[in-house]
């Protein structure tokens, strides 16, 4: 039932992101050619496709987080839930629909971040100076790190997914701890996400106390593996592992038992 | 063989008692009017039948088994209120239908649209109130359920549109299953009940076949209805 739960699921964000997608790429292209109107001392028109840009990437941003909140919102716990909650579906699968879904949507959204600042560099003539010094950078990283770089992307890339599905379920929990309140279910979801962002604060300073180093995010990361040998970085690498690992199994747990045992659609 | 067990019942919204030591059996074949003024807790058992409310004490079983994934296969549930995506079509929602419960009829729920000239590229979000609550009374009684739970069905359609959805329920209705219509509108609903359950202020205050309660008190439902909820 997840893969049909995702067929809806997928479209029903996609229908709001995917036009802002398109509104991104063309104010990234706009802004590439914009930028050339500085050399020929046109002040003007720069400006406002720069000023385009930043408004179109806020909303983006800004619209996709509102997204993740409100489709959990609705069709779990407000009107679409008098739907979705008879279907012959374990509430297992409607967290993980819901998570996969805005976690599919945020990975597009950093492809569609690439392919942005590509076009700018592409449409400004800028791709060419840049792109021996990037590719120049990346050959000086991967002669740091050695061999195992691959690893390493990997690595870093599944703490990327890991992390943003924590940050996914972590607001989900708030939300579901948040609706047990009888009336301004919203500022109780707030006051939830402040507590368990508190309380995931408070376990990582205590793992820190005991010797555990959990809160390195990716540029301490790379630069202590750069720092140190392999076999210390991979032992870091674990340890964030666990602990997100651990974080986003909580959070989904949290939702579930709030769901199935506390549920009260009103 | 569908049934419907509940025992001792009962929810509380904070200081509030919504149901009070609610107990009912009720069997196959029959269509059930579920039947109080607002606040009496209709709405609040039918959710708690579908699993979308916990009960503060009490057991509710359908066929045998506690509100889960195995009731919700057999179950077919209309709102008080538009639960489909209003970015849908009514075409969509056929297939949204037919996708999740297998045993939804999708002929027979594309005959009732094309009987009531829906649009189907229309958007739900573009329906009117009455094309909405039929449409979604369609794809409901498309179901060949064991227990359909109707809540306020006729609430806020006009007369003709009551006679449709009436007729649409008699005449569509697994005939081995149970039909729970919750309604405060008992004269245009009478004519269909098998069995009446009077709610108020939570608790039970008469129950039993329509007819041996008409022939026992001499009177039609309607009329008792408004003696025991005089105000």
């Amino acid at each position: 039932m997840l893969g049909k739960l995702l067929k809806y699921e997928l479209p029903a964000m996609g229908r709001k992101l995917l036009p802002l997608y398109v509104a991104w790429l063309a104010a990234s292209i706009l802004l590439g050619f914009g930028v050339r109107g500085f050399e020929s001392e046109s002040d003007l028109l720069p400006v406002l496709t720069i000023l385009l840009y930043v408004a179109v990437t806020v909303a983006v941003f800004v619209m996709s987080i509102i997204l993740i909140i409100q489709r959990y919102r609705t069709s779990m716990l407000g009107d679409e839930a008098y739907f979705n909650m008879v279907l012959p579906v374990s509430m297992n699968e409607h967290i993980a629909n819901k998570g996969l879904s805005a976690l599919i949507w945020m990975s597009i959204s950093a492809v569609a971040s690439f392919i942005s600042i590509f076009l700018i560099l592409l449409c400004s003539g800028a791709l060419f100076d840049v792109l021996p010094d990037f590719l120049a950078g990346i050959r000086e990283m991967i002669a740091e790190l050695g061999p195992e770089w691959v690893l390493v992307i990997v690595e870093i890339f599944l703490l990327g997914i890991l992390s943003s599905a924590k940050s996914i379920l972590a607001i989900y929990a708030a939300i579901t701890i948040g609706h047990q309140a009888k009336d301004h279910t919203t500022l109780a979801s707030i006051g939830a996400y402040i507590g368990l962002s508190m309380a995931e604060t408070a376990v990582g300073n205590i793992l820190v106390q005991i010797g555990m180093i959990v809160n390195l995010g990716f540029d301490d990361f790379i630069t202590y593996m750069m720092a140190h040998n392999f076999l210390s970085a991979q032992l870091i690498f674990l340890i964030l592992f666990i602990v997100a690992a651990a974080l986003v199994t909580a959070y989904f747990f949290i939702c579930k038992y709030f769901m199935e045992r506390k549920l009260n659609l009103n | 063989m569908a049934r419907i067990d509940i025992s001792e019942l009962s929810k509380d919204f904070g200081n509030v008692r919504a149901l009070d030591g609610v107990t009912l059996s009720l069997d196959k074949g029959r269509i059930v009017g579920l039947l109080g003024p607002n606040g009496s807790g209709k709405t609040t058992l039918i959710k708690i039948l579908n699993g979308l409310l916990v009960p503060t004490s009490g057991s509710v079983e359908i066929n045998g088994i506690a509100p889960g994934v195995e009731t919700k296969k057999k179950v077919a549930y209309l709102p008080d209120r538009n639960a489909l995506p209003a970015y849908m079509t009514s075409d969509q929602l056929v297939e949204l239908y037919s996708d999740f419960f297998y045993d939804f009829d999708a002929a027979k729920a594309d005959a009732m649209i094309d009987d009531l000239g829906i649009n189907r590229s229309q958007t739900m979000q573009k329906m009117s109130k009455g094309t909405k609550e039929k449409l979604q009374l369609c794809l409901v009684m498309a179901r060949q359920a064991d227990v359909y739970l109707l809540d306020e069905p006729i609430g806020g359609v006009d007369p003709a549109t009551r006679d449709y959805i009436l007729r649409t329920i008699i005449s569509n209705y697994n005939e081995d299953g149970i039909v729970i219509i919750s309604t405060h509108l008992i004269s245009d609903i009478e004519s269909v009940l098998d069995n009446v359950v009077f709610l108020k202020e939570g608790r039970v205050v008469l129950e039993g076949p329509a007819d041996d309660i008409r022939e026992k008190e001499g009177k039609s439902i309607d009329e008792l209805f408004r003696e025991v909820f005089r105000c």
